[in-house]
């Protein structure tokens, strides 16, 4: 956070952004690090006990059980960092948004984001040119789809199948405002962050 | 069940002794549009058949007199030549396509096939190189395939499932990814020196009822995986041999060591 505000004092800007929770296994946070936030009295809460669930998963399933019932449907969970590095962590990463099918929740990085499309609804992206597109796609990661339709984009898929080894979406284009997605199975969708505005 | 045998040999210093079993491997390396890892010279030096995938050829001219900071970039640049550019042709630096060029490397426009990736057309290109006697014996590196835009990363993925009898093994700075078919019963010799210990075994693209393993950490046995369910993510490596039975095409993944 000071890098991103270099003409600012780098003690106002942590102070500024204090996280809420510190949550996982500890093997990575800084000694240094974990000082800081402990002074400042962020809840630091040490999880190495269950080496089940990533890190990542812990904190999904505390911001769930800290969101009342009836809100959960209004809750859109944003993840930085969810991409690049070890595959396994990516792929980790990604299966949380499987797993927690019921939550919004939105993997980025600094070149795009992904979310989930269940099969169980159909899909009405609206697309917000200033910030992303136009590259996007449809990937069948978890299981082929025997039937995908979609509107709005420059390669629209009509009652298709995709699978690993066959078709998969990759490499599309936004074509308008809209893009609709239905599908007999799960599917992520992809597209791509505008690197200036 | 046939074993198949793999080994990242490739990833060994060149001074390495071979190491005597098996047929001798032939590799061939596709460079594709992303940073160079550090060890590129190294499997450039173990490739036979070098291809750069459109932008990739930008990275080579910029990046491996990078690599070199105290040779002259123009040595580099004549020392690390590809064999041939492949691809649409839209990312690639006019600077750097006329610089090739006047090597009289072979630069192949196929912008009017908007069905496949440069990746898939690369590897059609080095398929179709290699008799078919020799396609046992091919390995297939990729630079670059990893990171990035989400829904390339999933494209160059996808290449292992399109073209499951090669041997294709996709590289980043970080780790290594190869597909183990479900056809064989896999035997993965650990070059500890140069990977590991962070694994993983990935069902992309359909779930595994049933999935075995020895020389892991957590083992699985007669395991089902799946998106949504368990998926054998930061896994460790525990020994020299791993071994992977499954009923589902599976992708194994393995993190490159930083300092050898």
């Amino acid at each position: 956070m000071p890098e991103l505000f270099p003409d600012q004092d780098p003690l106002d800007v942590r102070l500024r952004y204090k996280p809420d929770v510190i949550k996982g296994d500890m093997d990575s946070i800084r000694a240094d690090v974990k000082e800081f936030y402990s002074n400042l009295e962020v809840k630091i809460v040490d999880e190495s006990y269950d080496q089940d669930t990533t890190d990542l998963h812990k904190c999904i399933a505390f911001i769930c059980s800290s969101t009342p019932d009836p809100e959960k449907s209004n809750l859109c969970i944003l993840i930085l960092g969810a991409l690049g590095g070890r595959f396994d962590h990516e792929v980790g990463n990604i299966n949380v948004l499987y797993r927690f099918s019921n939550i919004r929740i939105i993997l980025l990085s600094d070149d795009c984001l992904i979310y989930l499309l269940p099969k169980t609804h159909r899909h009405e992206i609206h697309i917000q040119s200033s910030v992303e597109g136009p590259h996007c796609g449809l990937i069948p990661a978890g299981a082929p789809s025997t039937s995908t339709t979609t509107t709005g984009l420059q390669w629209d898929l009509t009652d298709m199948g995709m699978s690993f080894g066959g078709l998969i979406s990759t490499s599309n284009i936004v074509r308008g405002a809209k893009v609709t997605v239905q599908s007999d199975s799960d599917l992520l969708w992809t597209i791509s962050i505008r690197k200036t505005n | 069940m046939e074993v198949m045998r793999h080994a990242s040999t490739f990833l060994l210093p060149p001074s390495s002794p071979p190491t005597g079993d098996g047929p001798a491997i032939t590799y061939a390396l596709v460079v594709l549009n992303q940073r160079l890892p550090r060890f590129a010279p190294l499997l450039w030096s173990r490739a036979q058949l070098r291809v750069c995938a459109d932008g990739g050829a930008n990275r080579i001219f910029d990046g491996m007199p990078e690599l070199f900071p105290d040779q002259d970039p123009l040595d580099v640049r004549l020392r690390y030549k590809p064999d041939v550019i492949k691809g649409d042709m839209d990312s690639i630096r006019a600077d750097v396509k006329e610089f090739y060029s006047n090597l009289e490397v072979k630069i192949v426009d196929e912008s009017y096939d908007q069905d496949t990736t440069d990746l898939h057309k690369c590897i059609a290109f080095i398929c179709s190189s290699t008799p078919d006697p020799e396609k046992s014996n091919l390995c297939i590196l990729i630079l670059g395939a990893l990171g990035g835009r989400f829904d390339h990363e999933v494209g160059n993925i996808n290449v292992l499932y399109r073209f499951s009898n090669i041997r294709i093994i996709l590289l980043s700075d970080d780790c290594l990814i190869y597909l183990l078919p479900k056809t064989h019963r896999h035997e993965i010799h650990i070059q500890s020196s140069v990977e590991g210990p962070h694994c993983g075994l990935i069902p992309a693209g359909a779930p595994s009822t049933s999935t075995t393993t020895t020389g892991l950490q957590w083992d699985l046995t007669d395991m089902g995986m799946s998106f949504g369910g368990l998926i054998s993510t930061s896994n460790i490596v525990r020994g020299a041999k791993v071994t992977v039975q499954s009923d589902s095409d599976l992708l194994w993944t393995i993190s490159i060591r930083k300092t050898n």
